[in-house]
């Protein structure tokens, strides 16, 4: 495995400046028959694996586009092991596909024979970081690139936790040479969630090893704990929200370029609406770049 | 202090059991963490009902959202999904319903069900190149009774003791009576599709015995046999080459 710095050069070339879309189902026919005018699509594989014709379609689609593959189910997290299954397919799919950049969250989901649907936290320790690396070796190997791991939003953590979830991923990015996806939306709402300072988490988190960020639209709830106070869902059903178009550009700014990827999954809108997003994503990151105000 | 494992067991119990109790001492964060793990409790719980109602909303037709969701949250807490693919979730979820306490007490409901989420699996299938005839014969009469045929991928064969395929077909074309009788009667359906299509087809007994054998993997000459249990008059030959001409036929191996 090459370092991350040297990798992300690597992929670079690949992966579109412009910002990517996530292609969901709803939309899948539209863009294998009208060629609309994204950059580049990111796709969860749990949702093709067990659909031949979705895969049919998005085996087109790929002929055309860069494709990103996103998993929400390899749950390197899970303190009983990857389910291997699972990561067979996954690798088959990857090789199926080429894909620009295979990323996956710093969760668990899956305990012995069920598998959770959710992204559940993980104590932040030795133990996890551990288990986290051997899986992450393990998933890396079987896909035969790098992996990206991405921050998770939070509303709960576990109490035993050691370090902070910077210092967790950099660590884990220094032992294992992955690669992390620094997702934007969930540093704001987190940061909001369980009291810390957004910029100060992008100031600390380890540049060099950032290959993607993402951004999603999330929702506003009343905090049942704290009478008064909201909580911040990541929904992925919304608009992205100005404070952190805000933040994105300052991720920018201190990490430079990278592939960012608008997410939306439920509620979802006709792909102009995305494609609307993706555009602003390219116009903040230009303007940051180039020192202006966004 | 607990080890991760300890920690995932109990989470795993408090998520899907919906009691915070087991997991209220590990958890950080906000003035009372206990109600944000609600957070993870709900979308656990309403992610998969949504899915299931998804899955069926021919049934729910049938029988109403709120019988269908109450059988969902029941059964996403006694039979969580075993993979991530969620498109697999609920293959179960028919026999289920038909035995939830709150469930209508309607005869033809599971097998309703059951149609519908062969329906789904059939609808997303892609077929596979058909065999043509010359190919299926010249294995010769000795070599095809030995052989176990490979058929289409979106094919599937379900005996239902109700008329439940002209109910399906009412809501599939929006043509449902204001009156609709069901009728007792034994049907052997066959479920065909292929990317978005779908076709449910009535056979007789012995033509659905010798095809859902052949689905099954039985050997050709085996599940010749158990038609010939249906009907004595069963013309196999015959069966077979409708089979193949119906492009129906993908492989043919031992």
């Amino acid at each position: 495995m090459q370092d991350g710095v040297a990798t992300r050069r690597s992929i670079a070339p690949r992966a579109r400046r412009a910002a990517g879309v996530g292609l969901r189902l709803p939309h899948l026919t539209e863009v294998a028959t009208s060629a609309p005018p994204a950059a580049w699509f990111e796709v969860h594989p749990e949702n093709f694996l067990a659909n031949p014709h979705a895969m049919e379609l998005l085996h087109a689609i790929a002929g055309r586009y860069a494709i990103s593959v996103h998993t929400v189910g390899v749950s390197i997290g899970s303190a009983g092991g990857i389910d291997r299954v699972h990561l067979a397919r996954l690798r088959q799919f990857v090789l199926d596909l080429d894909p620009i950049l295979v990323s996956g969250h710093l969760a668990w989901s899956t305990h012995e024979d069920a598998y959770l649907n959710d992204l559940l936290p993980l104590p932040y320790d030795d133990e996890t970081l551990r288990l986290v690396a051997t899986q992450l070796h393990l998933v890396q190997d079987a896909i035969g690139r790098p992996y990206l791991v991405e921050n998770p939003s939070s509303y709960v953590g576990v109490g035993t936790s050691t370090m902070t979830e910077v210092e967790f991923l950099a660590e884990l990015a220094r032992r294992t040479d992955c690669l992390l996806l620094c997702d934007v939306s969930n540093v704001f709402l987190s940061g909001h969630n369980m009291g810390y300072d957004p910029y100060r988490y992008i100031d600390r988190f380890p540049a060099a090893a950032v290959g993607e960020l993402h951004l999603g639209g999330f929702v506003r709830e009343a905090d049942e704990g704290a009478p008064g106070d909201e909580i911040l869902i990541d929904s992925h059903s919304t608009v992205i929200a100005e404070p952190v178009w805000q933040l994105y550009a300052h991720a920018v700014r201190r990490f430079g370029p990278a592939p960012t990827l608008i997410e939306w999954d439920n509620d979802i809108p006709p792909l102009s609406t995305l494609l609307a997003e993706a555009t602003r994503a390219d116009t903040v990151s230009a303007r940051a770049l180039m020192g202006q105000a966004v | 202090m607990s080890s991760l494992a300890d920690v995932q067991a109990a989470v795993r119990q408090s998520l899907i059991t919906n009691d915070v109790e087991a997991v209220k001492a590990l958890l950080a964060g906000g003035a009372d963490p206990a109600r944000r793990f609600a957070i993870h409790q709900r979308h656990y719980q309403t992610s998969l009902v949504n899915a299931i109602l998804g899955k069926f909303p021919a049934t729910v037709w049938l029988v109403g959202s709120d019988a269908v969701a109450d059988a969902a949250r029941a059964y996403v807490r006694v039979s969580p999904p075993e993979r991530p693919c969620i498109a697999e979730y609920g293959d179960t979820f028919p026999a289920f319903l038909a035995r939830h306490e709150r469930a209508p007490a309607l005869p033809c409901l599971e097998s309703f069900a059951e149609l519908e989420w062969l329906a789904g699996q059939v609808s997303i299938a892609v077929d596979r190149p058909r065999m043509a005839w010359p190919a299926v014969a010249s294995m010769g009469i000795a070599g095809l009774l030995r052989a176990r045929l490979r058929l289409q991928p979106g094919l599937r064969y379900l005996r239902a003791s109700w008329a439940i395929d002209g109910l399906m077909s009412a809501y599939l074309t929006d043509s449902v009576p204001a009156r609709f009788v069901l009728d007792q009667t034994d049907r052997y359906l066959e479920i065909r599709g292929a990317r978005g299509a779908l076709h449910i087809g009535s056979l007789g007994a012995a033509t659905y015995t010798f095809r859902s054998a052949l689905f099954g993997r039985r050997p050709l000459g085996e599940a010749a046999e158990a038609a010939l249990g249906a009907d004595e008059a069963f013309d196999a030959g015959r069966e077979l080459m409708e089979l193949v001409a119906a492009g129906l036929v993908t492989a043919v191996g031992r």
